[in-house]
């Protein structure tokens, strides 16, 4: 094995590499205390479903529309945050990220691979349990159809955002609960304008949509609540590939 | 002040690192080092808070520098992806992936590299290192020496034409060391450009005669330790000479040997008396010596410089 000194001019396939560091990611990012963190808080929303629909509301697709509405504003932000920002975030803070972004990959692989590695561990473990919770205390068909189409629309751009923002901030933890418990919770609630610039205001619209509940400030038309949210998702991933390409690595 | 000498076996150089400057802050971390490397092993030298790490960060492309330009095989590794694909790092920090075992953890560095036959590279690599590839515990469990040979494993699956490695030996037993010491030498009398930033001066002698040796983010010397030393003029080398009449050749040198000043060392259990010479004329004390000792009748047993060595060159260059 004798090293020569040629400049080399290519890269190698980036399917196995997308795989692999996917691969990583899932198994790095979903540990157990996370995982019974998360699993926890989905427990409860189930509970308290049950408890709402033993309790028999009267309006009772009105209720289960408001509490679609609120686990998706807040428990679905609240556990991709979690996942998200770990991905590469924690191998950028613990310095193992040497080995990922000292190879010929370039940066938006392993991006993607985060990406898709929160959206594999949310779906199952936020997301089921969400349409779920909803089922039980109204399954009616276009609200599910609403839950599951603004639940995956949700984990898609949270997903990208926290990403790159485990990217883009040293502690991307509080950041993001800042974000979601502050801006979104509090800010974007103030008012129209504030509303565009929240993805929750568009997972609303998608709901209101569906089921022709009124949700309060979901002013998007249904393809506006679909595709501003997915458009967040492909800025946010570009922009963390790019970050990610620039970042200094320890 | 910058000593460079000719660097032996260099042809076409693989790193070439022209007026790099970085800082952080108001802290200059490295300030306008240039030098050229090609294969065989060089050691780069300095004490905490030289710049070794930032140099070696540099140098793979981890973090830009603010002035100069890096070149590793003509392009910037910074923002050349291929060349990525032709450098290997050991860094310094120990974290790995703890989700993985050891054979996991170098095969995945193989698919990243697009090697055809990752597990068949794995297993070589972890070998190489006297690690066994069917040994599925995690990385966590492994003790920091093991650990520190995964990572010079992940290092070797690319064939790297660059392998740059920070305090390598950490953690190591001394069987260990030697044997990555022969693998490091091994690796750049294969043709590969090979970095070592050690603190650990006499196992960093046994790499090779070739330093870099970097004191307040300035490069100090570059070149053969040796060669180096005798370029240093302001510095006294002292020289041992032990022979059977001290007094006489001690008065000898001091009256026609061009010498600065002498010791004469009281014989100890087995060992003689002795003569230390402090001399800034080296070569014409070697050439004078011999000649003394016949006029004085005194036979030469041995003649030792002292402070050659490289932990001596590394005191004299890093000590203000």
């Amino acid at each position: 094995m004798t090293a020569t000194a040629t400049t080399p001019t290519n890269t190698p396939n980036q399917w196995p590499a997308f795989v692999a560091v996917y691969r990583l990611l899932l198994r790095s990012v979903a540990t157990p205390g996370r995982l019974i963190a998360i699993g926890a808080l989905a427990a409860v929303s189930i509970f308290t479903a049950v408890v709402v629909h033993i309790s028999n509301p009267y309006d009772s697709l009105g209720a289960a529309t408001g509490y679609a509405n609120a686990n998706l504003s807040t428990l679905v932000p609240v556990a991709v945050l979690v996942f998200g920002a770990a991905t590469l975030g924690d191998l950028a803070d613990d310095g193992s990220l040497v080995y990922l972004w000292l190879r010929p990959v370039p940066a938006r692989v392993h991006v993607l691979a985060a990406w898709a590695a929160t959206v594999t561990i949310c779906i199952p473990i936020v997301g089921a349990p969400v349409i779920l919770a909803t089922a039980l205390i109204e399954p009616d068909s276009s609200l599910l159809a609403g839950t599951v189409v603004g639940g995956l629309v949700a984990i898609s751009a949270y997903s990208a955002l926290f990403v790159m923002g485990g990217i883009r901030f040293r502690r991307a933890l509080p950041w993001g609960l800042v974000y979601i418990l502050i801006w979104e919770g509090f800010v974007a609630s103030a008012g129209q304008t504030a509303a565009k610039l929240a993805i929750r205001s568009y997972i609303r619209s998608i709901l209101a949509e569906y089921t022709g509940q009124s949700i309060k400030l979901a002013e998007f038309t249904l393809a506006s609540g679909i595709l501003v949210p997915l458009g967040v998702t492909v800025v946010a991933l570009a922009y963390a590939s790019r970050r990610l390409a620039r970042t200094d690595i320890a | 002040m910058t000593t460079t000498l000719g660097i032996a076996a260099h042809t076409t150089p693989i790193v070439e690192v022209n007026g790099v400057s970085k800082w952080f802050g108001d802290v200059v971390s490295v300030s306008d080092v240039s030098f050229s490397l090609g294969v065989g092993v060089t050691a780069l030298l300095g004490p905490n808070g030289a710049g070794k790490s930032t140099l070696l960060r540099m140098l793979c492309g981890l973090t830009p520098p603010d002035q100069g330009t890096i070149r590793v095989l003509g392009a910037d590794p910074r923002t050349d992806l291929p060349v990525r694909g032709r450098i290997g790092i050991v860094p310094q920090q120990e974290a790995v992936f703890e989700a993985f075992d050891a054979f996991s953890f170098v095969r995945l560095a193989a698919i990243l590299n697009g090697v055809s036959d990752p597990d068949l590279v794995a297993r070589q690599a972890l070998a190489t290192v006297e690690l066994d590839p069917a040994d599925r515990r995690k990385i966590t469990a492994y003790s920091k020496g093991m650990r520190q040979r995964v990572k010079v494993a992940q290092a070797l699956v690319n064939d790297p034409v660059l392998l740059v490695l920070d305090e390598p030996l950490t953690g190591l037993d001394p069987r260990q060391r030697g044997h990555m010491i022969e693998l490091f030498a091994r690796l750049g009398a294969q043709g590969r450009c090979v970095l070592v930033s050690s603190h650990v001066l006499d196992e960093v002698e046994r790499f090779g005669s070739r330093v870099l040796v970097v004191a307040q983010g300035r490069l100090a010397a570059t070149g053969d330790f040796r060669a180096i030393r005798n370029l240093m003029d302001d510095r006294p080398h002292q020289i041992r000479v032990r022979t059977d009449k001290p007094r006489d050749l001690a008065a000898a040198l001091l009256e026609k040997g061009g010498v600065l000043g002498v010791r004469i060392e009281a014989a100890g259990p087995g060992r003689p008396a002795s003569v230390v010479v402090d001399t800034t004329e080296a070569p014409r004390f070697r050439r004078t010596v011999a000649v003394l000792a016949r006029d004085v009748n005194a036979t030469l047993w041995e003649v030792t410089p002292l402070d050659d060595d490289l932990e001596s060159v590394f005191r004299y260059l890093v000590q203000p």
